[in-house]
């Protein structure tokens, strides 16, 4: 519900967000603290230590092996193809997420009658589970040219056979599916940039290009923030999609670090070998997300 | 024009609604898919059973779970089902928690992480060999159910993999009868594709369905030369390179080049497959007797679909082919049902049940009496059972890294990504792990 929340924030909470005025007490967010560690934090630090064992996820827990799981993640070879295909993804998704993101925001922000009802459509995907999504994203890949996306757009591709095609079909549908959750945060983005500054812009003479370049974009930074960091998030750790779609194929072409440290714990039962890609994944995505922070924050300004 | 850059929010009603809308879809979906739990006769329960299966055991498991009830009310059977991949996940975390159900599916043999073999080593199946139906399994098959002489699974029989074809679509080819060589086999597909119908239906996309193919072949090009395969690559004195399943490999690829397949198998599922078969888009497809009803279901009319066995040689008298037990059930050590559990077992082992089950997945019954029925769609298998069937590969395999790098390999080999020397080189190294 994050969402509805973002899209109704005005531009003096924004600025009032950033200035020191009023510091919500910590306690509020104490019930969802103790939710959330008991949850999610502690299970997560205790798994940890598997990361240095041999465990097979039934029977005893196995037996200490120092860093060896790491050894063998750095030349496992398909590990290390897969955190390419991950890279790829993630690029292709933020890039174009969000692109399509605004673009959507940008055209839903202006005075049509059917706004509010374009504005739902665009966003009735984020609701369905991504695994649906995959399921039914399957059938519109039909590889037969008669049926699916082939039959509309009279093509004859094999959307998720051919080894250099599924990537990009992939991130495809999870584009389609994600594409309303930032234009949703980009028009709350728009809801902070003020009427008076464009009105200022238009007596200067500034046309649309020049009003959106010097006048929305500096002020849209704060929601191009979190978009770039939910979406890099997102395409880092993307798991149900791949899976359901083509777990991990044809041959590896697909697969992902989750979809590899999926595959060690559940198919061939090395829950330690798996749990030390996930502190890997963990990690990186950490620091991925802090530089970005970093970066991203540097251009924000206010209204 | 600047009212038209400061607008009104998303009508929230209209949000809501869809919003409610979608949720109440979900939870309907989500209600429907709930564990199903078998009719009780009352409050007369003393105990309560878990089981926990793949989807293929519905059927079956439904209904004998409904016929212990009556034979013994004071015990209450609760079955939950879910796809394989599924099962695979959920249940090896509850049984390495500790928590597991006091019965659960298990697969026969080695080679998957929720094997007999896998999950007793771990000392986490009760031993069943005091059950006299245990006496009597096939001397064939005893690997797929005994760990070091001891039965920790049981299984209604096996199923074969073959060809599901269409009758219709052969008659209207002008072919009479099924191939039962190579060189007949591949006549077959030819005339087919001359009659305009895709041969073979492949839908490679759903990974199990890309090793039918070498395990329909494997059988003639290997077992038929040397039965001990197995033993001597255990040993480390065979190996796939250096075996015929390169000549498998080989031929699968031939039966591409030849244009036999559907166009883009690899981006094809299994529906996809099956529906071409039923509705007379294919001729044919290699699949696992188990999933005849699917076959079935799809079709204008069941009768139009029937198997044989995929010849994998040009002498008709060395053709072997696969036969491997069906997936089953074992119970859990350590619950304190244990016994209860057991007896269950000891239920479906009588001959009655064993035929019921088989019955219920077109299976071949473990054991049989004069009340067994088989399938008439298998009747063309029977002859190879007694002395040219070999269990499933993976069921020998020791580790379960293998088969997903064959389903990898042949993805690979069909997408034109690979070739036959890189394909087996990696399985055998899988193998090695």
């Amino acid at each position: 519900m994050t969402s509805l929340t973002a899209f109704r924030s005005r531009p003096a909470r924004a600025a009032r967000r950033r200035g020191s005025a009023v510091t919500p007490p910590w306690l509020f967010a104490a019930p969802a603290l103790v939710v959330y560690a008991i949850v999610v934090l502690y299970p997560a630090v205790s798994g940890v230590v598997y990361a240095f064992t041999d465990w097979s996820g039934i029977g005893a827990d196995g037996s200490f092996v120092g860093l060896a799981n790491f050894a063998t993640l750095f030349g496992d070879e398909q590990a290390m193809g897969s955190i390419g295909n991950t890279l790829l993804l993630t690029l292709a998704i933020v890039v174009v997420q969000n692109g399509i993101g605004l673009l959507l925001a940008l055209g839903v922000n202006v005075k049509l009658r059917s706004r509010a009802l374009l504005r739902v459509i665009f966003f009735a995907p984020v609701v369905v589970s991504p695994v649906m999504v995959a399921f039914l994203w399957k059938y519109i890949y039909n590889p037969d040219p008669s049926a699916g996306l082939n039959g509309l757009l009279g093509l004859h591709v094999d959307w998720l056979g051919d080894p250099s095609v599924a990537l990009w079909s992939i991130a495809g549908m999870v584009v389609w599916q994600n594409a309303g959750y930032s234009m949703v945060i980009f028009l709350a983005g728009l809801e902070g940039v003020p009427r008076e500054l464009h009105e200022a812009a238009m007596i200067d003479g500034a046309g649309t290009w020049q009003r959106f370049r010097y006048v929305t974009w500096p002020l849209l930074a704060p929601a191009l923030t979190i978009n770039l960091m939910l979406s890099t998030i997102g395409g880092l750790k993307l798991f149900d999609q791949v899976f359901a779609a083509t777990n991990g194929g044809p041959g590896y072409a697909t697969e992902t670090l989750s979809t590899v440290l999926y595959k060690q714990a559940f198919v061939f039962g090395k829950y330690g070998y798996s749990t030390a890609i996930a502190l890997v994944l963990a990690l990186f995505v950490a620091a991925v997300s802090l530089v970005q922070i970093y970066y991203t924050r540097r251009r924000e300004v206010t209204a | 024009m600047t009212d038209l850059l400061h607008q009104a929010r998303l009508s929230r009603g209209q949000f809501l609604r869809v919003m409610g809308g979608l949720a109440a879809a979900t939870l309907a979906t989500a209600c429907s898919t709930r564990p199903e739990t078998t009719a009780t006769t009352g409050g007369a329960a003393a105990t309560e059973l878990k089981f926990i299966g793949v989807a293929d055991q519905k059927t079956p498991m439904d209904e004998l779970a409904a016929a212990y009830q009556k034979a013994k009310p004071t015990v209450r059977l609760t079955t939950s089902y879910a796809p394989t991949d599924q099962v695979q996940t959920s249940l090896r975390t509850q049984l390495g928690a500790g928590n597991a159900p006091d019965l659960h599916v298990v697969y026969p043999g080695n080679g998957s992480a929720m094997s007999m073999t896998q999950i007793a080593q771990a000392g986490l199946l009760a031993d069943l060999s005091a059950q006299s139906w245990t006496q009597t399994i096939p001397t064939g098959f005893k690997p797929a159910f005994q760990l070091d002489g001891k039965t920790y699974l049981y299984s209604a029989g096996s199923s074969v993999i073959g060809a599901v074809y269409n009758k219709k679509v052969f008659e209207r080819a002008g072919i009479d009868a099924p191939p039962t060589t190579w060189t007949e086999f591949l006549a077959v597909c030819d005339k087919l594709k001359k009659a305009g119908v895709v041969p073979i239906a492949l839908g490679a996309q759903t990974p199990w369905v890309t090793q039918l193919i070498t395990y329909a072949l494997v059988p003639s090009t290997v077992y038929a030369k040397d039965p001990a395969f197995d033993d001597k690559q255990l040993a480390g004195q065979a190996t796939f390179a250096g075996s015929g399943w390169r000549q498998a490999m080989e031929m699968y690829l031939e039966l591409q080049k030849r244009g036999y397949f559907n166009d883009k198998p690899n981006g094809t599922t299994f529906e996809q497959q099956t529906s071409m078969v039923a509705t007379g888009k294919a001729g044919m497809a290699v699949q696992v007797s188990a999933v005849l009803p699917d076959f079935r279901k799809a079709a204008a009319s069941p009768d139009d679909l029937s198997m044989f066995p995929v010849p994998g040689a040009d002498d008709a008298n060395s053709v072997w082919i696969p036969a491997g037990v069906v997936v089953g059930l074992g119970a859990g050590a350590k619950g304190k049902n244990a016994e209860e559990a057991k007896a269950f077992i000891d239920f479906l082992g009588r001959q009655e049940n064993i035929n019921a089950w088989a019955k219920a997945i077109a299976a071949i019954p473990l054991t049989q009496d004069a009340s067994s029925s088989i399938d008439p769609a298998v009747q063309s298998f029977l002859p190879f059972t007694k002395d040219r069937a070999v269990p499933f590969m993976d069921q020998r395999w020791p580790n379960a890294e293998v088969q997903p790098v064959h389903f990898a390999v042949v993805q690979e080999l069909l997408g034109g990504d690979s070739t036959i020397d890189e394909a087996l080189k990696k399985m055998d190294e899988a193998y090695r792990k």
